[in-house]
């Protein structure tokens, strides 16, 4: 499925989807993590005034027991995105070793951790997310360690597939009749050959992570409160939404335009680095 | 074909066996004790929780355990629940139907959607080309949870003569039915369309610069002969593929949006699970969704098969 049939679009249009998602992420980081500093109230700060419209001293209203949302989801930022890169950096770390391990060595391996991937492979994603959590409890460490446990197969057979390929490439065969060490091989001779499908699958798999993050605290499952998250926000407003829509409509709108982010980012990186459509 | 068939299914059963190791571990990982958990109470003298973990088998190796539990699993004994003390199977099917039916008028939707605008998309090409990819874009950033709850927003804001909440069985009214799941399968299906959507335009566009659409061509056949007979046959491979992988997809999205609309499936009833810590019922419904997701991708496969002459599986 690619698309063979379309002439190859003109990078030009990719470095612009590229530059447009890292000034998204830098945004995003930014407000983040400078979050304390830039809020205009505390997270857990209340008002007299509960599920106000939008003035002047709460841009975006008030929630049910009078907390500013916009404060709110400027530290509520900082949990949905901690986890999320936490998380996808160690299922990029253990997919790397694992499709690497599998693609180069091979026969027996290739086998055994391919077939107990397709395992963790067979549970919708969700569902497993969820289970996990359920059985560890809902902290912020579980919560990483299950994310990253339901993205790890995703990523391994994406590094894994282009090594198959390259591992028979001739400049394989000529670094090893000079003595390299198989190690060396893998790693500085194969590896860096699949790091743009690696790049585009990683920013998929962090859009997709916000997904799974802001599902479970949506479903009540996510980082334990006091600390505000965006899953959790909008479930919460969810009772007094049609009194103030803002309470749901902010929330909604961070989730989107940090899931949008990283689709932009990965759209980007897939022309730039001309990696097939799928 | 039928040898296509048993090699698929047989693929299956240590993939099976390894998802029934996985759901057991599951539930010995639990934080706190499966006795307690069972009585539903922490408040127990050392002997009564001891009284109850003979009883459940959990002073016995866990090998022992684990083989005891996948025997009554296979004679369809899935335990009885913490919560109700009846069978889980038996309050697992009818919650099973529901949900199942939400997938599917989901995966219909999906389907119609995705197909209809990926074919727009690669035939028409220009604007049509341009604003269908634009509304993919969009599509697949806004999660089905945040569709579903900015759909019960605008209802409850500007149609409040809706009953959004109000499910009613398929057995009671089947229009009725029907029409309190259509909301709920359209925040489903949405995300999944623009995969769908995605791939139909690619394959069209990939079958049309081939040679046998220029020979169809040049020898004159009607267009419509052409689109029919050889853009969409042949483009209906990957389709049908993804849409059946997507099923995954599905069937976990639908735990939230039954939450949200209040659907009585199994999304709803593994959330009171989990509050309720019923690990019986969890482990069920992850074995049983496993299995159903397993099935379908064996489907897909047999379906390829089926639909494209040139797969085999020797």
């Amino acid at each position: 499925m690619t698309d063979a049939a379309e002439p190859r679009r003109p990078r030009a249009r990719g470095r612009v989807l590229l530059a447009l998602g890292l000034v998204m992420l830098v945004g995003m980081l930014v407000v983040t993590l400078f979050g304390p500093l830039i809020a205009p109230h505390g997270a857990a700060t209340t008002s007299p005034d509960s599920l106000a419209g939008p003035s002047a001293a709460h841009w975006l209203g008030t929630d049910s027991i009078g907390r500013d949302v916009l404060s709110r989801l400027i530290i509520g930022g900082r949990t949905t995105l901690l986890i999320t890169f936490v998380a996808v950096s160690i299922a990029v770390a253990a997919g790397l070793v694992l499709g690497l391990l599998s693609g180069y060595v091979g026969g027996l391996v290739d086998e055994l951790i391919m077939r107990t991937l397709d395992i963790i492979f067979a549970f919708p994603v969700f569902l497993l997310a969820i289970a996990v959590v359920a059985a560890l409890g809902p902290t912020v460490p579980n919560l990483i360690l299950t994310i990253a446990i339901v993205y790890t197969p995703t990523l391994a057979r994406v590094v894994r597939g282009p090594v198959l390929s390259v591992k028979r490439w001739d400049h394989v065969e000529a670094a090893r009749s000079v003595g390299v060490g198989e190690f060396a091989i893998a790693t500085r001779h194969v590896l860096p050959m699949v790091i743009s499908p690696i790049l585009v699958q990683t920013s998929l798999t962090l859009a997709n992570t916000i997904f799974t993050v802001t599902a479970l605290s949506f479903l009540g499952i996510g980082p334990p409160p006091p600390d505000p998250n965006w899953g959790g926000m909008l479930s919460e407003a969810r009772q007094f939404m049609e009194l103030a829509p803002l309470t749901v409509i902010g929330p909604a709108a961070a989730i989107v335009f940090a899931t949008m982010t990283f689709i932009v980012l990965a759209n980007g990186l897939r022309e730039v680095l001309d990696v097939g459509s799928r | 074909m039928a040898r296509v068939v048993l090699v698929r299914l047989a693929w299956m059963l240590p993939i099976l066996l390894g998802v029934s190791v996985v759901a057991f571990v599951l539930m010995r990982a639990l934080p706190g004790d499966f006795a307690q958990a069972s009585a539903g109470t922490t408040e127990l003298t050392p002997d009564a929780l001891e009284t109850i973990r003979r009883s459940l088998g959990l002073d016995r190796p866990v090998w022992e355990q684990y083989l005891h539990w996948l025997g009554r699993i296979l004679r369809g004994d899935f335990g009885d629940s913490f919560v109700t003390h009846k069978p889980v199977l038996g309050e697992l099917l009818p919650r099973l139907a529901v949900t199942a039916q939400l997938t599917l008028m989901a995966g219909l939707l999906a389907m119609l959607m995705g197909a209809t605008s990926g074919l727009l998309s690669a035939r028409l090409r220009g604007r049509t080309d341009w604003v269908v990819r634009g509304l993919n874009g969009l599509m697949l950033a806004v999660p089905n949870f945040v569709v579903a709850t900015l759909i019960v927003l605008l209802a409850g804001l500007y149609f409040p003569e809706i009953g959004i909440f109000n499910y009613t069985p398929f057995l009671t009214d089947p229009l009725a039915n029907l029409g309190s799941l259509l909301l709920p399968a359209i925040s489903l299906a949405l995300a999944v369309s623009v995969t769908i959507s995605e791939n139909t335009r690619a394959a069209v566009l990939e079958v049309s610069s081939q040679d046998f659409v220029m020979v169809a061509r040049a020898k004159g056949l009607h267009r419509r002969t052409i689109l029919l007979q050889y853009l969409v046959r042949n483009a209906l491979t990957p389709v049908i593929t993804v849409t059946g992988l997507q099923l995954a997809s599905l069937l976990g999205g639908s735990i939230l949006i039954e939450t949200i609309f209040t659907i009585p499936g199994m999304g709803q009833y593994l959330f009171d699970s989990i509050s309720n810590r019923d690990y019986p019922v969890i482990q069920a419904i992850v074995l049983v969704a496993a299995t159903i997701v397993l099935l379908m991708n064996v489907l897909v496969d047999i379906a390829y098969a089926r639909v494209d002459a040139r797969v085999s599986y020797d």
